[in-house]
């Protein structure tokens, strides 16, 4: 029982600090943001290898650009294996597609 | 494996739901980003993995390891995920001048359902590799790590897990970002799906500018003698510089040991550039020291040093076009008895579209 309790506990705490880090309104995803922000494409590609630098660089060398879908696909596979963020997979999937 | 009560078991099943209910529960009271996707951008299933052939020469045996290891993904809609990896590898040996014996093994690592719910949470269930530090999820693959030999702690995080688990990363701050995983198994005693009763949690924190990353990992049987283990991880890529470091810590009932490690990758090397750019020096050191259990060899692929060891490993990779790599690798094992061991073959990953890929 107190087990229950304990895992229970620390699943609301998991919730509460996932929903106080919630976004504040009701805005689109960072990608959205960006792009709507950052009029310069170049300006974009360049944060997006940054981002894929510091990302997919800590565990592998740079793969070569795959085709569009393709990207689509083993970014999203990464998001989860890596546990990388959503604002990050958008811009490092706007670098390799580019 | 030891025999299980059924009150446990009902128990755990017990546990299992509210664990379930909850991540529900945290699914449906978080917002939905909307789809972002164009026809050209929606993504493809995708045949992908890596293949390999490795010799390994060890304390007077020469083992022959010709590894297929294929991962299948599978996105649904813009939010789902259905992906798998199986693994096929042969292990065949020969001593003193004998003919070659051994077998072909077969390992299913994972085989899960992942539910994008928003920024800040990924939701998974069925099969999945167990967050334990960063080795067995991250470098694990043959074409991704710097040393084919595993960490000698490796069997100490390794497996895999068949529950639920709730993860995701978002940024706390611009320059930081927090990531983390935590999750429930359910005893399986299945030979294809074998996995413990057991909850666990991993988080780590990657500080964007130094490149750095530090987390922990700790996990808690729900069963037998109900033993902890707990893990501490360490990577960083100093940005100026085309090195990559990394270090894990991890402790169980069966013992603990750590390893830390340095890729160096020669781009710098002005001279014969275009050889020196594809070509990494790998250094490693490890300890293990052994605990009051033993952990039973089983026959698995890998298994826990049976004494206090420490073995200093040196690789060379170079690597021959993307996805494709070559290494060589020497490690001296001292502990009971000390020997060389000395590895070399060859690393592919392939991935191919199951679908219309779209152009670039």
């Amino acid at each position: 029982m107190k087990r229950q309790f304990a895992i229970l506990a620390g699943i609301l705490i998991l919730v509460t600090a996932l929903w106080a880090a919630g976004p504040k309104n009701n805005e689109g995803s960072a990608s959205t943001v960006i792009v709507s922000n950052t009029h310069d494409s170049a300006e974009m590609r360049l944060e997006g290898e940054k981002r894929f630098r510091a990302n997919c660089g800590r565990c592998h060398a740079a793969p070569h650009k795959f085709q569009p879908r393709m990207m689509a696909t083993i970014v999203r596979h990464m998001r989860v294996r890596a546990t990388i963020t959503d604002e990050d997979m958008h811009l490092v999937l706007y670098y390799m597609t580019q | 494996m030891q025999r299980i009560p059924q009150s446990e078991v009902g128990r755990a099943s017990h546990l299992a739901l509210h664990f379930l209910g909850c991540v529900v529960f945290v699914v449906s009271i978080f917002p939905v980003a909307p789809a972002q996707t164009t026809d050209n951008e929606r993504p493809v299933p995708i045949l992908t993995g890596n293949a390999g052939y490795f010799t390994t020469y060890d304390n007077g045996t020469n083992e022959l390891v010709p590894e297929a290891i294929p991962v299948l993904l599978v996105p649904l809609g813009d939010k789902w995920l259905v992906e798998a990896r199986a693994e096929f590898y042969g292990g065949f040996d020969s001593s003193k001048g004998q003919p070659y014996t051994g077998e072909v093994h077969k390992d299913l690592d994972y085989l899960q359902a992942d539910y994008i719910a928003n920024r800040y949470l990924t939701v998974t269930a069925g099969r999945f590799l167990t967050p334990f530090g960063i080795y067995n999820e991250r470098l694990y693959p043959i074409w991704i790590r710097d040393l084919n030999q595993v960490p000698l702690i490796f069997p100490i995080e390794s497996g895999s897990s068949d529950g639920v688990m709730a993860r995701g990363g978002f940024p706390v701050s611009s320059w930081a970002s927090l990531n983390y995983a935590t999750y429930f198994s359910t005893l399986t005693t299945n030979a294809t799906l074998d996995a413990g009763r057991v909850f666990g949690t991993r988080t780590g924190i990657f500080f964007n500018r130094p490149r750095i990353e530090i987390g922990s990992s700790w996990r808690k049987e729900l069963m037998d003698e109900r033993h902890n283990a707990y893990g501490l991880h360490f990577a960083w890529q100093p940005p100026p510089i085309p090195l990559n470091l990394r270090a894990e810590y991890a402790r169980s009932e069966y013992g603990s040991g750590y390893w830390i490690e340095g890729a160096y990758r020669l781009s710098q090397v002005s001279v014969l550039n275009q050889v020196m750019r594809r070509t990494e020096f790998v250094g490693r050191m490890q300890q293990y020291f052994s605990g009051a259990e033993k952990l039973a060899d089983e026959g698995g692929k890998y298994s826990l040093p049976h004494g206090d060891t420490q073995q200093p490993d040196f690789g060379l990779n170079y690597y021959l076009k993307d996805g494709l790599k070559a290494s060589a690798s020497y490690a001296r094992w001292l502990g009971k008895h000390n020997w060389n061991t000395w590895t070399y073959g060859i690393a592919w990953r392939f991935a191919m579209p199951l679908g219309r890929a779209g152009g670039q």
